[in-house]
């Protein structure tokens, strides 16, 4: 149901930033699992993915960052993370005018190698939205957006509108900061109309990292990796695309379940048990904590989800 | 019945120069380990003059004058039971000493020790960074150094105006620990007679730069000597370094010839050397008998000796042995590894661990990064590979896949790759270790096997830089070559691991006729033995312009200037780490536990730049040459006396480089970027 700019509230947009930081999330263990089932970790596939997991792991800072400047802070368990399906959590693929799952298809939400239906649903997140030239609507539910940017941009209406509720400096983090040497803050540290400047900034490295300021573009320069990305320039979405258009490598083999051992139960249930704790500290994190052992936790759930594979054991996060 | 043959040990042992008179002595055991007995004291720290084991403290670096020590090499004689063929780790071996009795009952009386060092860098090879050992490939060589001396490298003109070279040198233990025997152009050369006393060879060809050179620009003063030798108490020996001169020819018009590079300076000359040890044992019954010999190289200060290395020389010293040589059969056979092999979580898997953990100590490593490498340190050997932060070696560079040595982050080590290549890997052995490890086939009680004399040849090499030979610090790329070894070892009771000698009759030395020639070279078939000076003529001359330079790096450095690397190309990386310290703690600046901001190493006057590639370094070369003795040194706190500092904090001590009331170069979180150049690479 579309809102009035009277009815949008903070508690709107509040659920919008939980729900982008669901989305976020989502996508982590998803694009992890499609990298690490890669062999080659030379190849571009792997790393163009790689660049995209750690820019992920960038949009959550953000966007818990916006949030906890109007007050609130995102919360995570088991239900964040369900990959079942072809449901992607508050994206409804149908909505967009041209429907792009007629191009990307088949795909899945479940975890699984870097293959076809993997690869479909990770350029289907990350489709552009077509500029209309129009001004953004309020949604009720977060799920009646078509695309990530359609969401982000609506977001970033009604942030601006409630401004006077940002409250900078307040449970920011800031990991991430080495690698953007051309971005001037990852965090709101302005309150009022200060910090909305920065507010708004965090939505645009999202917004353009994601699928960059209208499908062809490249990524505007400050918004680019300095560090460890060598396709800076481009979006999550050019790509997805390129791993898409030529072909796709070698993945670790897989075996069915009922030939696991159990070596490879035990692995599968290491993965579950440390993504369980992780979740945990990562609502700890965001909620102006500082967890102990978040960081090696973090490196740790990798590493389970390569043990995974080499052992042909497809990995499971809850 | 087993035959006795005497081993000296290590095999390779390292003396490091300074600017004092005085010394302390080489460290016998391995950096960052435990040592021992020791308590809280990780390994690697050098030992105090006069002391069989006692570590050195902040105290001991420098002397009342603050002049930075020397270290010494000390050498010591292993009696070995010897049935052949031989096996490794014999892990046995005693000590003998003038006065020691052997089960035989033979009493050893003395001990004439000769070693001969020499310099051979001018007349040496160019280093070629991007192309390292396979320079010297199908029959090729690269250029050589000082080309205007005309010549080929066994030319005689070259030999005496370009290498050091003063001739033997021997002492008897009976000398005393007074006794010092000069490496200088006075001394008389000399040697074992093998019949247990000394030869003189007062017609021996001595070179100096001096000789062929009617004035050198001299900055630290007159390059006259290239060390001496001792004996401790025991009778055992001491071989000492010379002080860290150099010395330059003038150019037509009067001036020194300017630095104009890290590697291989025409013109230039340094003090450093290598050389082969050799023993002869007289006992009571008036008997003699020899020992296998060693060698000793004389290099770098060791600015954080107890930083462990993730490849050290001894980490490539045994890969190159297990693979190629077999040394193990159980390990690796046919250039097979075996898949039941069970290492030691001890000695082959926790050092890996150790050393990860321990950079954060040298480089500015980010926080992130840091508290990973803890929890890749705190894993015990009872735990669960699978549920380790190296489950499954997510982030460990496989050096058996060479697309790996291009990738970046995450892959570990992140520091710069050898010669060709962008980032290191561990040895193939490590690796086989690591996978051994994580798929459970491991040894989680195993101690060392290794003897007494074993473990000193582990620990001298564990100390040095491995790897990332561009040149090196210690040594170079030929130090995994096998034809640089006696690789008779398992029927002549050498053991392993020890250079082959090159046998020289210095009874035929002539005056005014070079008594050294080129020598040896990787690749070429040569399998003579090494000379006196063919270990470090692989190094750059002089040393202390690429210890300056090799600090952080972008991985093109290793590629010809063509990046070849994931990632941004301007990104930086560490050159060595561990060797080389980049971002220090200094000790004095830590309050009541709490960490200061790291600062660089090298700061201070002359070292202010607006490029961050260099901020680590002295910004002209000849600084490098005349300060590199002010630079601090990182000690394990418990080991840094002014101040109160908790054993798990390694600090920097004693720099004399002041930084109070400078600007200072920022250190900066990584990962950081040089500035682009005007193409944008």
């Amino acid at each position: 149901m579309k809102l009035k700019d009277d009815q949008w509230n903070l508690g709107h947009l509040r659920r919008h930033l939980q729900a982008a930081a669901e989305l976020e999330a989502w996508t982590i263990p998803y694009y992890l699992a499609a990298m690490f089932s890669v062999v080659d970790r030379s190849s571009d596939a792997y790393q163009l993915i790689q660049s995209v997991v750690h820019q992920e792991m960038l949009h959550l800072q953000l966007v818990a960052n916006i949030a906890n400047s109007y007050g609130y802070s995102p919360v995570f368990g088991p239900a964040t993370f369900p990959y079942h399906g072809t449901a992607i959590p508050h994206l409804d693929f149908a909505l967009d005018p041209d429907n792009p799952t007629t191009q990307f298809s088949p795909y899945s939400a479940e975890i699984g190698p870097l293959d076809e239906r993997r690869i479909n649903a990770m350029c289907l997140i990350e489709y552009p939205e077509w500029d209309t030239g129009g001004r953004p609507d309020y949604h009720d539910k977060v799920n009646e957006y078509g695309s990530i940017g359609e969401f982000y941009d609506a977001l970033e209406r009604g942030a601006r509108q409630l401004k006077g509720d940002i409250a900078g400096g307040v449970k920011q983090v800031d990991m991430f900061a080495a690698f953007y040497r051309d971005l001037p803050a990852m965090t709101v540290q302005g309150s009022g109309t200060r910090g909305l400047s920065e507010v708004v900034l965090l939505i645009d490295v999202i917004r353009d990292q994601g699928e960059a300021a209208k499908a062809v573009d490249m990524i505007a320069a400050p918004f680019r990796n300095t560090a460890d990305d060598s396709a800076a320039q481009d979006s999550h979405y050019e790509k997805f695309s390129m791993i898409r258009r030529g072909e796709l490598p070698s993945t670790y083999p897989m075996r069915d379940p009922s030939e696991y051992t159990p070596d490879d139960h035990k692995r599968r249930e290491i993965l579950m048990d440390n993504f369980a704790r992780f979740t945990k500290l990562l609502g700890e994190l965001f909620s102006g904590k500082s967890p102990a052992g978040f960081d090696p936790l973090m490196v740790t759930i990798g590493a389970n989800v390569l043990a995974c594979w080499r052992s042909g054991v497809t990995p499971r996060f809850s | 019945m087993p035959s006795t043959v005497f081993r000296l040990h290590p095999t390779i042992n390292f003396a490091r120069v300074g600017t004092s008179d005085d010394y302390y002595l080489s460290p016998e055991t391995s950096a960052g380990l435990p040592v021992p007995g020791g308590g809280d004291t990780a390994g690697g720290l050098p030992i105090k003059r006069g002391t069989d084991d006692e570590p050195i403290t902040s105290d001991d670096l420098r002397d009342g004058d603050g002049n930075l020590l020397r270290q010494a090499a000390r050498f010591r004689i292993y009696a070995y039971p010897f049935t052949p063929p031989d096996a490794y780790p014999a892990g046995a071996g005693v000590e003998v000493y003038p006065g020691s009795t052997l089960i035989d009952g033979r009493v050893v009386k003395d001990v004439v020790w000769t070693v001969h060092l020499a310099n051979k860098k001018a007349n040496a090879y160019n280093v070629v960074p991007s192309e390292g050992l396979r320079a010297y490939a199908d029959g090729q060589v690269p250029q050589l150094r000082n080309s205007n001396v005309y010549g080929t490298v066994d030319s005689p003109l070259r030999l005496s105006q370009l290498v050091i070279d003063p001739g033997p040198r021997a002492i008897a233990s009976s000398a005393g620990a007074g006794e010092a025997v000069a490496f200088d152009a006075a001394t008389v050369a000399g040697y074992s007679d093998r019949a247990g006393g000394i030869a003189q060879q007062p017609d021996y060809p001595k070179s100096f730069p001096q000789d062929s050179n009617d004035r050198l620009f001299a900055p630290s003063g007159p390059l006259d000597s290239l060390g001496e030798l001792r004996t401790d108490e025991r009778g055992r020996l001491l071989v000492l370094p010379a002080k860290g001169r150099t010395a330059a020819q003038y150019d037509e018009y009067g001036d020194p010839i300017p630095l104009t590079g890290d590697l291989n300076n025409g013109g230039w000359f340094d003090d450093t050397a290598d050389g082969p040890v050799s023993a002869t044992i007289r006992f009571e019954d008036g008997s003699v008998q020899d020992a296998f010999g060693a060698w000793v190289v004389c290099a770098d200060p060791a600015y954080a000796p107890q930083i462990r290395n993730v490849v050290s020389v001894w980490d490539d010293v045994y890969d190159a042995w297990v693979r190629e040589l077999e040394l193990q059969p159980e390990i690796c056979r046919g250039n097979e590894f075996q898949a039941g092999y069970r290492p030691s979580f001890s000695a082959d898997i926790y050092p890996i661990f150790r050393a990860a953990a321990l950079q954060r100590w040298t480089a500015n490593i980010p926080e992130l990064a840091v508290k990973a490498h803890r929890a890749v340190e705190s894993i015990a050997a009872t735990d669960d590979p699978d549920r380790t932060i190296m489950s499954g070696l997510a982030y460990v560079r496989n050096p058996n896949e060479p697309d790996e040595l291009s990738v970046g982050v995450p892959l570990m080590p992140l520091s710069l790759g050898e010669a060709g290549t962008d980032f290191l890997a561990v040895s193939k052995t490590q690796y086989f270790f690591l996978e051994q490890w994580s798929r459970n086939r491991f040894d989680p009680d195993g101690e060392s096997r290794l003897g007494p004399g074993e473990y000193l040849d582990m620990a001298s090499l564990s100390n040095c830089l491995g790897g990332r030979y561009v040149p090196g610090i210690e040594v170079s790329y030929p130090i995994r070559q096998p034809d640089l070894y006696q690789t008779d070892w398992r029927t002549s009771g050498s053991g392993p691991f020890r250079p082959k000698p090159k046998p020289l009759d210095y009874r035929s030395a002539q005056r005014g006729r070079p008594f050294l020639s080129g020598g040896w070279i990787p690749l070429h078939g040569i399998t003579d033995g090494l000379e006196p000076g063919d270990m470090t003529k692989f190094m750059s001359v002089p040393w202390q312009t690429d210890y300056n330079s090799c600090s952080i790096h972008q991985p093109s450095i290793n590629t010809s200037g063509r990046n070849t690397a994931t990632g941004n190309p301007l990104t930086l990386y560490w050159s060595w780490p561990s060797q080389r310290p980049d971002a220090v703690y200094p000790a004095t600046a830590v309050v009541k536990g709490v960490l200061p901001p790291r600062v660089w190493s090298i700061r201070g006057p002359g070292t202010l730049t607006n490029d961050p590639k260099s901020a680590a370094t002295f910004q002209r070369a000849l600084q490098a040459v005349q300060q590199w003795d002010r630079i601090g040194v990182v000690l394990q706190g418990t080991a840094i006396t002014r101040g109160d500092y908790p054993p798990d904090f390694f600090l920097e001590a004693e720099s004399r480089l002041p930084s109070e009331g400078q600007s200072v170069n920022v250190v900066a979180q990584w990962p950081f970027n040089a500035n682009p150049t005007a193409h944008g690479g």
